[in-house]
């Protein structure tokens, strides 16, 4: 039964003004088939939502309990130099490194929906990145590509460019070959823009070749207005997911956020302050910040969504 | 259902996703603790952990002493864990906190006072297992806070300045007289070594943690710790900070790029173990990693510069490394037999030999002495020439200052880099963690 035909049955009710018999075996039922998931919602995920909230009004080490200290956490965020560094760090990585990967992911999507052969080895070939984006193998290839000796330097002094300079290890471009890395995994949205293009009706573009369109005016007029939904779906996610980026930073820089807190993610910090230095409260604290700029975002994506974004329903 | 492109479903599917991995972030555990319950030393049964940090060698010659201290006592099992330095002691506070300590913990002065103010260890003293009577006070003194033994110390440890003699013969260079050098005369050196190979091998690194910046305090008759509180004076500090930069610009040490690339290879990559740099700050015990990390080459041991030859007695030798018994142990008597059987026993003595640094039981120096290997010999003679310098241990580093290694390196990078002054950085380097002293 989906929510809009309950909402009709209540709709009914109210205009016959009169109760309907709701039949009690069926919703135990459901209760019995959501139990699983309740439970695991209100045990794994609200309660320790709810006790993180608690923390961040409080001083915990988390050797011994907790100490209510009121705002003192969110006072001491005004003049910690690392947290504005660590938000300096991720609103870089999230503005560049989000509208790069969605654009790549885009590209190869259109490339690949031409309906080329050996199409679901190259689809594979391209979401494995994605899997290994976060693995600690990475911290070594990115040296093998980035560092003094690597790859890239390699390929610069083919092009006749000198450079002895390691990437990964100088402070202004250290950052960028994360940036990279993230682009790097664009697999998962591409396949979603993958999804997205086989829904668009062949009969417009017939339609439109009839009325000699040409490829570039077919894509701005009929591609991109019926796949902003799935843009937008994209852009949410790969906001929320630069965000919180945690994995990539800990590996590349081997959780330090060096050189000189350059890869300081605002996550690793926080891993740093709750487990390195036994400031569990004030990450707390750090984490609702981190929920609130989120949900601001998110909020903002969602209200801008309606100037932008076309349904078709 | 059709993967149709209405609003509802995408939308509501981008804001479960939002709300669910947004979320998610910030969930912390909390466990209930683990059961209690000691049984003083009794035959039964018992599973014990033992957690270290350390290189390869250190791994080997750890399981092969437990294998050993299991063949003693065949009721109590030994679980060794391990990781290196930094994984240690993210993974200890995660499992303290989890209530899934180790019974029996490697300990460093950096975080014993840490650990030990929280009430997370044992008090060794009311253990009866353990005996303690073979270590001098003074020794003693260095594992207790508060006047309570909450941690034995294994060994001690002195700084030195390793040098790579096969590097300097390749090179034809002798190194100045070590016993009467300036700070001038190692730069100069080192970068008359960068000069001589023509860039293929570099003069060495600058000093980059709290034991090198202890001594650097000490020189200048200053201490990095007063009272528990920061004490180091900005002018000192700044010297320190800037020690990179200064070398680098006459070419003793690497430029700031690849000297940051160091810093986070392991061991057995860097720079000093591949025979690129001949001169390395370390601690004495690393002879034996660093010989078998660069292949056997020949290492000499050599005293630090002073600006005023050895006049005074700036050196000390650090507690190398302590063992702890969590005091969530559910076996405390069996976990202080284990370090018993480690630091008294004359068969784990053999196996561990000097890796832990110069035992502080001397009972077990004068029983290795016969059979130390080239390494070993050169650690305990070195130790030995610098027994005029030693003064007085600074005090243990205070609770909240746990993360002092990790400040030397960023400020230093960051005065490498030259994005700060070298007096900035100390300034803040100061305050930093000063405050973070306060909130502990």
């Amino acid at each position: 039964m989906s929510l809009a035909e309950l909402d009709r049955m209540r709709t009914e009710r109210d205009k016959a003004g009169r109760k309907i018999k709701v039949k009690q075996p069926d919703n135990k039922a459901a209760l019995g088939f959501l139990a699983p998931w309740i439970i695991g919602l209100l045990g794994l995920t609200a309660g320790p939502l709810l006790y993180s909230l608690y923390l961040s009004f409080t001083k915990y080490n988390l050797l011994q309990p907790p100490e209510w200290t009121g705002l003192d956490n969110f006072e001491r965020m005004l003049t910690d130099d690392r947290l504005h560094q660590a938000l300096k760090v991720t609103f870089t990585y999230v503005i560049v490194s989000v509208p790069l990967q969605l654009l790549v992911a885009l590209v190869l999507a259109l490339a690949l929906d031409r309906g080329m052969r050996f199409l679901p080895f190259y689809r594979s070939a391209f979401y494995l990145p994605s899997l290994l984006g976060g693995s600690v193998a990475i911290a070594v290839l990115w040296r093998l590509v980035f560092g003094a000796d690597g790859l890239l330097n390699a390929i610069l002094g083919w092009m006749g460019i000198e450079s002895t300079q390691s990437w990964i290890s100088n402070p202004d471009t250290a950052l960028w070959t994360i940036v990279l890395l993230h682009v790097w995994t664009f697999g998962s949205p591409m396949v979603i823009f993958l999804a997205g293009l086989r829904q668009i009706p062949k009969s417009y573009y017939e339609a439109a070749s009839t009325d000699g369109a040409n490829a570039w005016w077919q894509f701005r007029h009929i591609t991109l207005p019926l796949l902003t939904p799935i843009v937008f779906f994209n852009l949410v996610l790969a906001i929320i997911n630069a965000f919180s980026n945690f994995t990539q930073a800990y590996v590349v820089s081997g959780g330090t956020g060096g050189p000189a807190d350059s890869t300081l993610f605002y996550t690793l910090y926080l891993y740093q302050e709750g487990f390195g230095n036994f400031r569990m409260g004030y990450a707390a604290a750090m984490a609702w910040l981190l929920v609130l700029i989120i949900g601001a975002f998110t909020g903002l994506n969602f209200w801008l969504s309606k100037r932008w974004v076309h349904y078709d329903d | 259902m059709e993967f149709t492109r209405s609003r509802r479903v995408l939308a509501g599917a981008a804001f479960a996703a939002a709300a669910t991995m947004g979320l998610a972030a910030c969930s912390s555990g909390s466990s209930d603790p683990a059961s209690s319950g000691a049984d003083g030393g009794s035959g039964e049964q018992v599973e014990i952990r033992l957690n270290w940090w350390g290189s390869d060698a250190r791994h080997e010659r750890t399981q092969e002493a437990i294998d050993a201290f299991m063949a003693e006592y065949p009721n109590i099992t030994v679980v060794g864990e391990f990781s290196d330095w930094t994984g240690y002691w993210d993974k200890l506070a995660t499992s303290t906190a989890g209530s899934n300590m180790p019974d029996v913990i490697q300990m460093d002065q950096l975080y014993l006072a840490s650990y030990a103010e929280r009430g997370t260890l044992a008090d060794l003293g009311a253990l009866s297992t353990l005996d303690t009577s073979n270590l001098s006070d003074s020794v003693l003194g260095i594992g207790q806070v508060d006047g309570t033994q909450y941690a034995m110390p294994v060994s001690t440890v002195g700084f030195t300045i390793l040098v790579n003699q096969d590097i300097l013969d390749e090179l034809g260079l002798t190194l100045p007289d070590t016993d009467s050098w300036t700070w001038d005369d190692f730069y100069a050196f080192a970068a008359e070594v960068t000069e001589v190979s023509g860039g293929d091998v570099v003069g060495t690194a600058p000093m980059n943690n709290e034991f090198s910046l202890q001594l650097w305090a000490r020189q200048n008759g200053e201490a990095l710790f007063t009272d528990g509180n920061v004490s180091i004076s900005p002018e000192v500090l700044a010297d320190y900070l800037a020690q990179g930069l200064e070398m680098s610009k006459i070419g003793a040490s690497a430029e700031a790029t690849a000297y940051s690339e160091q810093a986070s290879l392991p061991l057995d990559q860097i720079d000093f173990s591949v025979g690129k740099q001949a001169m390395a700050f370390t601690q004495i015990t690393q002879i034996a990693a660093y010989t078998a990390a660069s292949d056997g080459a020949n290492l000499v041991a050599v005293k630090l510069p002073t600006e005023d030859a050895n006049a005074s007695k700036y050196l000390y030798l650090k507690p190398g490394m302590y063992f702890s018994v969590s005091s969530q142990s559910a076996h405390p008597e069996e976990a202080a037999q284990l370090i018993d059987f480690l630091v008294n026993d004359p068969t784990a003595a053999e196996i561990i030999g000097t890796e832990r640094g110069l035992p502080a039981n001397p009972n077990t120096i004068e029983l290795l002495a016969d059979s130390l290997t080239p390494e070993e010999t050169k650690a305990v003679e070195y130790t030995d020439s610098i027994a005029d310098l030693l003064g007085e241990a600074p005090e243990i580093v205070p609770n909240g200052a746990s993360g002092v290694d990790g400040l030397i390196q960023r400020y230093i990078l960051e005065v490498y880099f030259e994005s700060s002054s070298p007096i900035d950085a100390a300034d803040a380097f100061i305050s930093e963690l000063q405050s973070s002293i306060d909130a502990a």
